[in-house]
């Protein structure tokens, strides 16, 4: 689960999951609601691999959302489906999704970066949770 | 996706009055602030103050390494990402002064520049449709719009060694443009070679793109001169047609910034630092870590001046095309271009001592008093420009440097209005109306790329811009030159 939070002049991002592979999932999708706002008008129709080094879940939170908003960013790409799984040295992933393509799709905000500002990653009782601030 | 509001994000902590223009956070607030937190705000400010985190973190700046006098905040201050919004911090380098990629923001030297025209409200008004309209559809604005320039990596380099004057050579800036930005459009030192690979692909397509959030391109009329003086020396005077421009460095510029605090990662073990808050990420001046930055950071910084020079330039291409006259003819000239996110090596006067320090400037404006000589000669003896976007249906100022803005915030104004409601909140406050129609019977032609570019930047989301430079001026940190009213604005 994601949940926008009030933020005075970006947006912030809180995700809920059971395990990190899925929080991590779960977070992309949240970004990607973001800059595009409604996920259903994205069609699975590529796929791309990641590999991410680190063993911090804060820094392969970061650095995870980093790699996405670049797939956007460079190669306009608009992500839908995430499968995450984490490993001791980092994470794999795959994304799928579509190019942008102006007469199909609707964005709704451009992402400047992921900050680090009360960035957290951590462990509930029910799983974990995460909080991010999108500058906009 | 759904939105929620949290309680626990104001601030209660102390405001001490320091005089009608200013509160004190002391720094026995925390332990860990070495000096005092400074905002400058009177009671009128209080409430909106207290609403959100930013007072904390003026608080937290004051943690930082060789920090000089107070950590400073404006009174457009809001809740940003480590620094406030608006938030002003100078250190010293000589006693291990940092300076922090977070003190800048990700949208190193965004900025705004005001150009005049010899039109007047009588002859746009009949067009002014015409002109919006072409504005949004010739100048590229919005998310994943690229731009009409594209740049090679090479070319990208040369541009960010040599600023605006990179684009005289290409035949799009005129002398007169150089000398009328900020450092003439070009930030010495600049190291291109820190600019990672990844920057230069978000950044070859962007040059000449206005972007999205609260930038944009707004046709504006005089509406009222305060200081007739200065406003003719600035070219300006009542019913006079002016369009202002709001916009950055792009995404190579938040990359830069993206890709420093990767690179700092380390460095608050590796130089002890305690910081409060994982954004305030820094390095002393003159380690490695943090000269790289600054190399990296002047770079994107020349790209900013160089993206606002060229969509001044599409701007005039649009008046040209829509007047049927050549721009010089409508009197399209510059009257000032600057930052307000940008990190300085200044001299300034602290305590007893004149000394270099590190000016950081987090959506602050510089605003140096008459007879500094980083002024342009046509302007020097009235003090630097300074120009304050309000809201899109309100108003935005012309401003100079003030008397005691040297002594009081290290050569500092205000940047904007400053936000009063979230994203979130401006959105549901949105909900059921139609703020393009809105704007439009209060006389602003309003056109945006989406529907979230308005709702969340309608002008109620902001402070009351008068009320922001009515700080500023009895603070005396800049003073009133015009006051300026939208006719029309485009946006992302």
């Amino acid at each position: 689960m994601h949940e926008v939070f009030e933020h005075t002049a970006d947006l912030g991002l809180r995700v809920t999951a059971p395990s990190l592979d899925a929080l991590l999932a779960e977070a992309a999708a949240g970004l990607f609601e973001i800059i595009a706002g409604d996920l259903g008008q994205i069609r699975p129709r590529e796929v791309r691999s990641f590999a991410i080094d680190g063993t911090d879940p804060v820094y392969l939170l970061l650095d995870w959302m980093g790699e996405l908003h670049a797939a956007f960013e460079i190669d306009r790409l608009l992500l839908c489906e995430f499968a995450v799984a984490v490993h001791e040295r980092g994470l794999t992933a795959t994304a799928r999704g579509e190019p942008y393509d102006p007469a199909v799709h609707r964005l709704a905000h451009e992402i400047k970066a992921i900050t680090q500002h009360e960035l957290d990653v951590h462990q509930t009782p029910a799983g974990w949770e995460a909080t991010l601030i999108v500058d906009i | 996706m759904t939105d929620i509001t949290t309680s626990d994000r104001t601030f209660t902590g102390p405001l001490e009055r320091v005089d009608e223009c200013c509160y004190r956070i002391p720094k026995s607030y925390k332990p860990g602030m070495l000096v005092d937190g400074l905002i400058f705000a009177d009671e009128r400010m209080i409430p909106q103050l207290r609403s959100d985190r930013a007072p904390e973190q003026v608080a937290n700046v004051a943690f930082l390494p060789g920090i000089q006098t107070a950590s400073l905040a404006m009174p457009d201050i809001h809740w940003g990402y480590g620094f406030c919004i608006g938030g002003v911090c100078a250190t010293d380098p000589a006693v291990g002064g940092v300076v922090s990629p977070g003190g800048v923001g990700y949208d190193i030297n965004c900025g705004v520049r005001l150009v005049r025209t010899n039109l007047t409200l009588a002859d746009v008004q009949p067009i002014l449709l015409q002109l919006v309209n072409q504005l949004i559809r010739d100048i590229p604005v919005g998310v994943g719009q690229g731009g009409n320039h594209i740049f090679s990596p090479a070319e990208l380099r040369v541009l960010m060694q040599e600023g605006v004057g990179y684009l005289l050579g290409r035949g799009f800036a005129t002398a007169d443009d150089l000398a009328c930005t900020e450092a003439e459009g070009c930030i010495a030192d600049a190291r291109p070679e820190y600019v990672s690979d990844r920057a230069l692909a978000r950044g070859n397509d962007q040059c000449g793109t206005v972007g999205a959030g609260n930038h944009f391109i707004e046709v504006q009329v005089v509406d009222r001169v305060e200081d007739p003086r200065a406003a003719a020396v600035l070219g300006l005077q009542a019913g006079q047609i002016c369009v202002l421009i709001h916009s950055g460095s792009r995404g190579l510029g938040y990359q830069v910034c993206d890709d420093a605090l990767r690179a700092l990662r380390d460095a608050p073990a590796k130089y002890g630092l305690a910081l409060p808050d994982r954004q305030l990420v820094c390095a002393p001046v003159e380690s490695p870590e943090g000269q790289q930055y600054l190399g990296a950071m002047r770079a994107a910084a020349n790209y900013a001046f160089c993206n606002r020079q060229l969509l001044m330039w599409q701007v005039r291409e649009v008046f040209e095309r829509v007047l049927g006259k050549p721009w010089h003819m409508l009197g399209m000239e510059l009257v000032y271009d600057v930052a307000h996110n940008m990190a300085k090596i200044e001299e300034h006067t602290v305590g007893a001592a004149r000394k270099p320090v590190c000016v950081h400037r987090k959506g602050a404006t510089r605003a140096f008093p008459a007879g500094h000589p980083d002024i342009p000669e046509r302007y020097r003896e009235i003090g630097q420009p300074v120009i304050i976007p309000g809201d899109m249906g309100r108003a935005s100022w012309v401003l100079l440097g003030g008397p005691r803005s040297m002594e009081r915030s290290f050569g500092t104004t205000c940047h904007g209005a400053g936000r009063c409601l979230s994203r979130t909140a401006a959105t549901k406050a949105a909900k059921g109306r139609n703020i393009r129609e809105e704007l439009q019977r209060s006389g602003v032609i309003a056109r945006s790329r989406s529907r979230e570019g308005l709702a969340e930047e309608q002008p109620l989301a902001y402070k009351d811009v008068d009320i922001v430079v009515d700080i500023v001026h009895r603070a005396g940190l800049s003073t009133k030159v015009a006051r300026l009213k939208p006719l029309g604005v485009i946006k992302g």
